[in-house]
């Protein structure tokens, strides 16, 4: 879809507005927000310390040292948060199909998918990527792992890459969702399959790690951007991420496209 | 007690329309499974032994606690609480069943449901991927492992209920601090690992807490880690602790019924 | 028990034609209604005309466009409006999502303003606009969904059930803002509805559906001469007589005394008249048409109106 200049403004600015909307409505909610923060950060700090209490003591996981190890987790989190913040509406997706608002999204002159994908934004995942990237620059500059120039750059290219994956991804639980209405339970789905790249996928047997490297490219997301900052990304597989990326988001649009077709909307 | 009997019926056939809901579930709890069970093998190859466990013991507990927390730590009672933000409670209200006792047999239906899927995911990475595991052979410990794990799902059960509750005060948010206390519940009850890893210190602290008695305190009896006059403390710490939430899960619930019907719904 | 086990492994599904068949022309500034039962295809031909459903053949083109396609400039001239479903956010007051509106359809500023101003004044509706959505009423509502959908100065206008769950007096003020936009901008509007009030009211002409198939096509009028073969003698009589020397007349639909509704065909009407005011007391006459809303009851239900030969 290639986009003119007055195209990619006009988004921008609907994505503010749908941003400050949100935001509005996230401000006179601010119990939830305290607890859903808490939560997610007493979750992170559980599991970071249970890492540090299991690599601690034996050194290694999977070749990888602990320093290795925890920051192949904060990458994870990277990720994560990262596809959450842009994609949050994928959570409220089932709501509009059900209740038949999305035909009044299909009708307007904008893409559905930005659209839903758009709504409620959270500013506190945005606290929380911020945070987190200043704590991993902190920890970068330990020099706990040796890092270059060229493995910074090729960190920041992948991590887009897996950012790339995770909208195919969610592009294609929105597909699901046309179909099935069942949105819910596949985008959980994707959570917990995710949620395998906590630990670097070295430590999964095969022929679970094939699997995860290439059918349902965790490894590609989470593990990838991490090695490939360590020097320990061999080219075959940095080309591999890309093409992966792309072969997905394509895959996504296509299954989208005939989801649509599909569409009976609620009927009045 | 019949009527009982087809609320379990009720509940039953309500999972298989929802088929798809349910089986992505299971999903996801035998992924959830899966990771655990190789980040522990790689930490815990075959021959080492760390923090007294061998891998045997320390897979035995991860698939142990996979099991028995798929009827533990599963429940219904998450329901409550839609039933009260709803309005739909004072269909409940009216008529002639317990509150309590109605959940807890909706309780029962999911929880077997879950321990026959469970057993099935467990078997599945037992036949594929062989791993050691200790079979308990003592009937005396098996016994002990059965009244542990008969106490947990009773406690975890008032417990869940307890969270639910929230919906009558603040019935639009319930869902962030269910989800705080369950990170906090799941961590302490060793669902990642077995507690008796921790500093000495804080372990002994834990074992007055509730939590442990969910998963880690059963698993640890069947390892045939304790012995009886360990076992009995135990016990009664869980009783002491099925007790106040009982008493306050009936408390909250007058306490919230009072309010809910000043909404005059 | 044994019924549910089944739906775990195989779920059957049938067709159902939504729409069969159905082809009309529309030109601009018309305002057509589109009436049938629940479930006719009403909604579905609108779903047709918005781009929202593929169809499975034939031609639609609106505006000139091919709606399916869903091009950018397409969409930016019309707008929908459905009964019962929203746009506007619910947690935030109504302007919120007008600005919203006015960043997607790239509206300019001054026109922005001076549309809301116009829209606002004719719905009289100045004052909620700052309320929170979730506050309003279903009539307060209604109207601002309607000028979310109107910021943007749609030519053509589809309204989807509009007066749904409103009280009477709403349903009118919305009528006559719907005859009102019409006349003034000329947008072509199309509109469904099961309320034959909204319809009288606001169509000249009108498109029958039902089952999936046009049953009608034309103006309001004509429904009933199409339709309806019979008229309706309404007659007060003066005195007292033998009452069932009226079936010579033609079927007596209703009898109170001194009142009577005799039903007759439509040719003979005049004749039964005269014959009428003949031979017997009468003090009142009129000849009507069966009501519309009768009529077109009669031709969802598949009954044949009443002929006087049967």
């Amino acid at each position: 879809m290639p986009m003119t200049n007055r195209q990619i403004v006009k988004y921008l600015r609907v994505w503010f507005k749908l941003a400050t909307l949100a935001f509005k409505i996230d401000l006179s909610n601010r119990f939830t927000a305290v607890f859903a923060i808490t939560g997610k950060a007493v979750r992170f700090l559980f599991f970071l310390g249970f890492l540090f209490l299991l690599v601690g003591r034996t050194k290694t996981l999977a070749g990888f040292n602990l320093s290795q190890v925890v920051f192949f987790f904060l990458t994870f989190n990277l990720v994560d948060i990262l596809i959450q913040f842009f994609l949050r509406g994928v959570y409220h997706f089932r709501g509009q199909i059900v209740s038949g608002d999305f035909d009044l999204v299909l009708v307007k002159p904008i893409n559905p998918l930005f659209r839903s994908l758009s709504e409620r934004i959270d500013v506190y995942d945005l606290m929380t990527l911020i945070v987190l990237i200043i704590y991993m620059i902190i920890f970068l500059s330990t020099g706990q792992i040796t890092i270059t120039l060229g493995g910074v750059v090729l960190y920041l290219l992948l991590i887009i890459s897996s950012f790339i994956i995770g909208l195919a991804f969610h592009i294609g639980v929105m597909a699901v969702g046309i179909l099935t209405t069942e949105v819910d339970n596949v985008i959980m789905i994707y959570r917990d399959l995710s949620a395998m790249g906590r630990v670097p996928i070295d430590i999964y047997q095969e022929p679970l790690r094939t699997f995860l490297t290439i059918i349902v490219p965790i490894a590609v997301l989470m593990t990838f951007p991490a090695k490939a900052l360590m020097g320990l990304l061999s080219w075959p597989w940095v080309v591999f991420s890309f093409v992966i990326s792309g072969v997905f988001l394509f895959g996504s649009l296509r299954f989208w496209k005939y989801a649509l077709t599909q569409y009976s909307s609620a009927s009045s | 007690m019949k009527k009982y009997w087809s609320v379990l019926k009720i509940t039953f056939q309500e999972y298989f329309v929802y088929r798809l809901n349910f089986i992505l579930w299971r999903f996801r709890s035998f992924v959830q499974l899966l990771v655990l069970y190789f980040l522990w093998s790689a930490v815990l190859p075959q021959g080492t032994v760390i923090f007294g466990y061998d891998q045997a013991k320390i897979l035995t507990y991860i698939l142990g606690t996979s099991i028995i927390r798929s009827f533990i730590l599963a429940s219904r009672s998450v329901d409550v609480a839609g039933e009260i933000g709803s309005g739909d409670l004072s269909n409940f209200l009216l008529r002639p069943i317990s509150y309590l006792k109605y959940w807890f047999v909706k309780d029962i239906a999911d929880k077997v449901l879950n321990l026959i899927f469970s057993t099935i995911e467990v078997s599945l990475i037992f036949i594929l991927l062989r791993p050691p595991i200790i079979v308990q052979t003592n009937p005396a410990i098996l016994f002990y492992t059965l009244i542990a794990i008969i106490l947990g799902i009773v406690l975890y059960f008032y417990l869940s209920f307890l969270l639910s509750l929230i919906a009558f005060w603040t019935p639009e948010n319930v869902w962030p601090p269910r989800f705080l206390a369950m990170v906090i519940i799941e961590f302490f009850a060793g669902s990642l690992f077995p507690l008796d890893i921790l500093p000495a210190g804080i372990f002994n602290a834990l074992r007055l807490l509730p939590f442990t008695y969910l998963l880690f305190f059963p698993l640890n009896i069947y390892l045939g880690k304790l012995t009886v006059g360990e076992i009995f403390p135990g016990l009664l710490i869980s009783l002491f602790w099925i007790i106040v939430f009982y008493q306050l899960a009936k408390t909250l619930f007058k306490l919230g019924l009072r309010n809910y019907a000043a909404w005059g719904r | 028990m044994l019924a549910s086990v089944k739906s775990l492994f195989r779920r059957q599904y049938q067709e159902v034609k939504a729409v069969d068949g159905v082809s009309f022309t529309i030109d601009e500034g018309e305002l057509v209604g589109f009436i049938g039962p629940n479930g006719a295809g009403k909604t579905t031909t609108l779903k047709c005309l918005s781009g929202l459903l593929y169809p499975d053949s034939g031609i639609v083109s609106v505006l000139g466009f091919n709606p399916w396609q869903r091009k950018t400039e397409f969409q930016k001239q019309f707008a929908l409006v459905m009964g019962q479903k929203n746009q506007l956010w619910w947690d935030l007051p109504a302007m919120e999502t007008f600005i919203l509106n006015k960043e997607i359809y790239e509206v300019p500023n001054e026109q922005f303003k001076k549309t809301l101003n116009e829209l606002t004044r004719l719905l009289e509706v100045e004052e909620i606009l700052k309320i929170q959505v979730r506050k309003l009423s279903l009539g307060q509502r209604m109207k601002c969904e309607l000028i979310a959908a109107l910021l943007h100065s749609p030519k053509v206008l589809f309204l989807d059930e509009p007066t749904i769950g409103l009280d009477v007096v709403m349903q009118k003020k919305m009528c006559d803002f719907i005859k009102e936009y019409n006349r003034r901008y000329k947008a072509t509007i199309i509109l469904t509805s099961h309320y034959m009030g909204d319809v009288k009211e606001l169509c000249e002409r009108v498109i029958i559906i039902d089952k999936g198939k046009i049953v009608f096509d034309g103006k309001l009028e004509e429904i009933v001469e199409k339709f309806a073969p019979q008229k309706i003698l309404s007659v007060v009589f003066s005195k007292d007589f033998d009452l069932r020397k009226l079936e010579e007349i033609g079927e007596v639909e209703e009898l109170d005394f001194p009142r009577a509704q005799i039903l007759v065909s439509r040719e003979a009407s005049n004749a039964a008249a005269a014959e009428l005011l003949h031979h017997f007391p009468v003090a009142d006459l009129n000849i009507e048409e069966i009501p519309i809303e009768d009529v077109i009851r009669q031709i969802f239900s598949g009954k044949k109106i009443k002929s006087s030969e049967e």
